[in-house]
């Protein structure tokens, strides 16, 4: 460790500007040095936005799906000779138009029954049927495991499983993507990498002699364990190292915005992130399987409750809400890890979605949840509970009248609390006047807005802002410190990212290996984007301010460690072939 | 048995209820698209908040520009947080709408409306100056020429009202004065001021609006010119005033058989209440709008106030006293200049620029032009503009100036002395001037603005 160090040292010599050790402070330095450093920042501004921008679109074009889904995983064998292909991982059966595999027969149900494939074989549930599913002569009570020329009726009408030509547990096959139409991951990484080294330099140089040394240092660790996870995943993952590159991009932005703002904390940070890689490969390994994720769910629920229960009792109050538990050594925001068991708790399988249909369960734990939040006095994150209920809520049930009810409900609510609460009203009161209030309830508003306009769109470098220093901009108003050092477009670019990974979850719902992993995915994307959209639009003054944080990007380790592990649903529902690839 | 079974194309349930995702992004991006709309129109407002640090220090500017005139003299200049003006106190009452004052209390003028520029803010670069030195952007080249402006604010000052002077080719404004007006240097105890200084923070040029009387027998003649037949050619009689309904339109003598040029010539009420009822409400409205009325222009990002004509329940001596100037006509002087211009430049109307653009900036900005009058109708206009001078206004007074104009004596009513306007253009390639001067309760407009005109046109002149 003190050899790493001493190199680190060593480094900072050769850094301009680098340490306070090496030179007293920047004004000893000969002009002819400054202009350097001056002819560095206009010239990293001007590349930054380009960078990023290849960033976001390479990491769309490896990561947007191939359209080879319409991979066959068996067949029914029909009476008249047809052959009913399996396209899916579970498949529905039914008289349904909506349905999978529709047969057209008065006996059999709307929803008859589901196939699924797991464990490298199919499984035959009867989700309710009137006239009943057998195997072989026997009658299915509720799930049966079957083999490749079984004989199955529903309700009289009789098929037989056969497999497909190409063996589905061949994963040769299943690794379908030619390589050569895919940008290369590494390439992508290397441009990340200069990103963030070239910014780092910047926040170097702009902190000029009052440079902290953990500036510099959580950098090299950052970049360095970055280089570490990219290869162990190339190395030993049989997952690629795809989304990742994009959650690299963001995490690193959160170091340059706690560089600006709390350079004390930037450790703290780093650690956060490290924990919330962590978080995200263990719950990864966990919801691996989609049995053990179902059973998983009630876990996670119970343990949400707990937090949520401790909240209430124990909570910190701190700019009206009471939201914190203090631990002594480090406080916490519970609310962001309910998030989690949240999105967990709205997941079903498809046999599941089709054998209980009512989610009485999750409309109860959905109340339970935004009703303690509302009593914390956390409304921001309200808004995205409720943004993410509907969202789940929908694809489970696909029933627009019940959606409906339920925005009307909590619009009432909504109301209800504008008008009862002051500290909410007061920042209602602002909406749409904040310049009338600059220096009042719109202060950080006009802040965010003056900040953003004294960017321009390439920004003044990373660490040359103002409104870093503003109480809780690290958190709450990321978006205009980004738009301020980083310049607008880098700032588009960053929400852009947001809205990618939400339209990306839903081109992951096709081809899920269970529609289980399809709502985590949904669920989890939507939390992510309602937040962003709060943290963007709140402080910019299109929405009321919330005083929420950008996942990923804001400073805090709750905030940081919940983003990870909701990004390990996406990842999840990502991975089409399950234990099959393993499996050889 | 009937037997069919079908493997339905659509993909599974759920995967077709993820779509609502794609709804709720699709607001987010609706919403993302109102904030970049709102940062591309305003964030030259947001930057100039005192509390910017970057332009503020303990709400002292920080930025070093300076504002000059077409000629390189000083007008403003912004050094170490204190704003200084012109050394010479006349220049710097003349150009105290121009530049603004110390306490940003006129908001048209430069300190405030291109505060962006001054502190070298730009889109592309926000407020980063690279080695933290001022960059040209920081500096303001006016197209005035603040002698000009001095000379008429000299000749205006014992009135209120205003001058303006513009190149309808090229769209250059040279000359902008308006009074009342104060020593930005040292400002007087204003809101304890009487009756002089009612309306000192306001630009009149730019921001006032004002009962245009016969000048407006411009707007009338063009719509007259394209839409009545035979108008040309045929006589209105005159008897000093005019029975309307009930009512009376009155003329200041009784001209007996007039054609229409001679009755812009001698500004006869009763031929133009007659053509005026020949027209009726809507074309005039139309003509109005054409001229510019109800619609303001945006002069280098600073709006000017519109003159309203609203003739929808105009009818009987009410429309016909709308077609003289009257009624509830009102004009700024701004855009009846800029209508002077159009006449001048075949129809063609060239908006008003006040800051000169050198080097890149040049080539990207472009002047804005429309046409508002066909080229045969602005002809006309032009000729009889400048019949007027000759045989009413005297050439004698305009020499060498090939003077195309129209006097204006409008009616105000409550006692008060009427206002005086001329307005016109010069018809000479070399000085492709259009100009108005409007005196507020200064009386006729041939005896008392003709002359301001003539001054300070004289001037624009000799000394370009």
């Amino acid at each position: 460790m003190n050899n790493v160090l001493e190199s680190v040292k060593q480094l900072l010599e050769w850094l301009p500007a680098g340490s306070p050790l090496v030179f007293s402070g920047i004004a000893d330095l000969p002009p002819y040095f400054k202009t350097i450093l001056e002819l560095y920042t206009l010239f990293v501004r001007g590349l930054f936005p380009i960078l990023a921008f290849i960033i976001l679109l390479s990491c769309m074009l490896l990561l947007w799906p191939d359209r080879k889904e319409d991979e066959v995983r068996g067949y029914l064998l029909l009476k008249d000779g047809s052959r009913m292909p399996l396209k899916y991982w579970e498949n529905s059966i039914g008289r349904s138009k909506a349905s999978d595999l529709e047969i057209a027969f008065a006996y059999v149900s709307r929803s008859h029954a589901v196939l699924t494939f797991r464990d490298k074989s199919w499984h035959l549930t009867d989700v309710g049927s009137k006239g009943g599913v057998e195997v072989n002569g026997a009658k299915v009570e509720k799930t049966e495991s079957l083999d490749y020329g079984d004989t199955i009726s529903f309700a009289g009408i009789e098929a037989v499983l056969v497999p497909a030509e190409k063996p589905v547990h061949n994963h040769r096959d299943l690794t379908s993507a030619p390589p050569e139409s895919k940008v290369n991951p590494g390439m992508i990484f290397a441009l990340i990498l200069l990103f963030q080294v070239l910014g780092a330099v910047q926040s170097c140089i702009a902190a000029g002699a009052v440079l902290n040394l953990a500036v510099p240092v959580t950098f090299l660790v950052f970049i360095l364990a970055e280089c570490l996870f990219f290869f162990s995943v190339q190395r030993w993952s049989q997952r690629s190292f795809d989304l990742e590159l994009l959650l690299c991009f963001l995490s690193g932005l959160s170091l340059f915005i706690v560089a600006s703002a709390h350079p004390d904390l930037l450790y703290k940070q780093l650690a956060a992130i490290f924990l919330g890689v962590a978080v995200y490969t263990i719950i990864g390994i966990m919801i691996y399987d989609p049995e053990r994720a179902r059973k998983l769910k009630y876990v996670f629920v119970a343990a949400a409750i707990v937090l949520l229960a401790l909240n209430l009792a124990l909570g910190k109050t701190y700019f009206g809400a009471k939201r914190w538990i203090d631990l002594g050594f480090i406080t916490i925001q519970p609310s962001e890890f309910v998030k989690i068991a949240f999105v967990m708790a709205g997941t079903a399988t498809l046999d599941r979605l089709l054998t209980t249909r009512n989610m009485t369960a999750f409309i109860l734990f959905s109340g339970a949840c935004i009703g303690a939040l509302v009593f914390i006095r956390d409304f921001g994150t309200v808004a995205v509970f409720f943004g993410a209920f509907i969202v789940i809520a929908f694809m489970r049930s696909g029933d627009l009248r019940t959606i409906a009810l339920a925005s009307a409900g909590a619009a009432i609510g909504a109301l209800a609390v504008i008008s009862f609460i002051p500290y909410v009203a007061t920042r209602f009161a602002a909406w749409g006047k904040v310049w009338e209030y600059a220096d009042t309830t719109g202060y950080q508003q006009a802040r965010t807005m003056i900040a953003a306009a004294s960017g321009g769109l390439l920004g003044v470098g990373a660490g040359n802002g103002y409104l870093a220093k503003i109480a809780a901009a690290d958190t709450d108003l990321v978006f205009g410190i980004i738009c301020e050092e980083w310049g607008f477009l880098v700032a588009i670019t960053t929400v852009l990212v947001f809205i990618f990974l939400a339209v990306y979850a839903v081109s992951l719902a096709k081809g899920c290996r269970s529609s289980l992993y399809a709502i985590a995915a949904c669920g989890a994307a939507s939390m992510l984007l309602f937040q962003t959209a709060l943290n963007v639009l709140g402080p910019v003054d299109i929405f009321p301010l919330t005083g929420i944080t950008m996942p990923f990007v804001s400073r805090g380790g709750s905030s940081m460690i919940s983003a990870w592990g909701l990004l390990a649903f996406i990842k999840t529902a990502a991975d089409r072939f399950g234990s099959e690839r393993n499996g050889e | 048995m009937d037997l069919k079974g079908t493997v339905n194309d659509v993909v599974n349930l759920v995967s077709k209820r993820a779509a609502v995702l794609l709804f709720f992004s699709l607001l987010f991006v609706v919403g993302l698209l109102a904030f970049v709309a709102r940062y591309f129109n305003n964030a030259s407002l947001w930057v100039q908040h005192p509390a910017n640090k970057h332009l503020y220090e303990n709400g002292k500017l920080l930025s070093q520009g300076t504002i000059y005139d077409r000629r390189g003299s000083i007008l403003a200049q912004i050094n170490d947080g204190s704003i200084t003006f012109n050394e010479d106190q006349m220049v710097r009452t003349a150009l105290m709408h121009t530049t603004g004052d110390i306490e940003n209390n006129v908001g048209t003028g430069a300190l405030v409306a291109f505060g962006d520029r001054l502190s070298g803010w730009n889109i592309i670069d926000g407020v980063y100056r690279f080695n933290k030195s001022p960059a040209p952007g920081d500096d303001l080249v006016l197209t005035l020429d603040a002698d000009l402006c001095t000379m008429a604010y000299r000749e205006l000052s014992p009135y209120k009202g205003a001058v303006g002077v513009y190149n309808y080719k090229t769209g250059e404004i040279l000359c902008m004065a308006s009074t009342p007006s104060f020593d930005p240097q040292n400002p007087p105890a204003v809101e304890a001021g009487p009756e002089k200084y009612e309306g000192i923070y306001i630009n009149n040029f730019l921001s006032a609006r004002y009962t245009p009387g016969s000048i407006f027998k411009l707007v009338t003649t063009a719509a007259a010119l394209d839409s009545l037949d035979n108008v040309e050619n045929r006589t209105y009689p005159c008897a000093g005033e005019l029975q309307v309904g009930g009512d009376r339109v009155t003329c200041m003598a009784s001209h007996g058989e007039v054609t229409l040029e001679q009755a812009l010539a001698h500004s006869c009420n009763c031929a133009f209440a007659r053509i005026t009822l020949d027209l009726g409400a809507e074309k005039l409205q139309e003509y109005a709008d054409l001229a510019g009325f109800n619609s303001g222009l945006e002069i280098d990002g600073i709006k000017t106030v519109a003159g309203r004509v609203d003739l929808a329940e105009a009818e009987g001596v009410d429309l016909a006293w709308a077609g003289i100037g009257q009624y509830t006509n009102t004009a700024n002087p701004l855009n009846f200049m800029a209508f002077m211009g159009a006449i001048a430049n075949d129809g063609v109307r060239v908006t008003p620029e006040i800051i000169r653009d050198e080097g890149l900036s040049s080539f990207i900005k472009t002047t804005q032009k429309k046409r508002i009058l066909s080229p045969q109708t602005a002809k006309k206009l032009k000729q009889m503009m400048r019949n007027n001078t000759v045989s009413v206004y005297g050439e004698e007074n305009f020499k060498g100036l090939e003077l195309c104009a129209k006097s204006g004596t409008a009616q105000v009513g409550g006692g008060k002395k009427p206002h005086a306007w001329f307005a016109g253009f010069l018809d000479r390639r070399d000085f492709p001037l259009a100009f108005v001067v409007v005196i507020e309760n200064g009386g006729s407009g041939g005896k008392i603005a003709a002359p301001v005109a003539a001054t300070v046109l004289q001037q624009a002149v000799d000394s370009p």
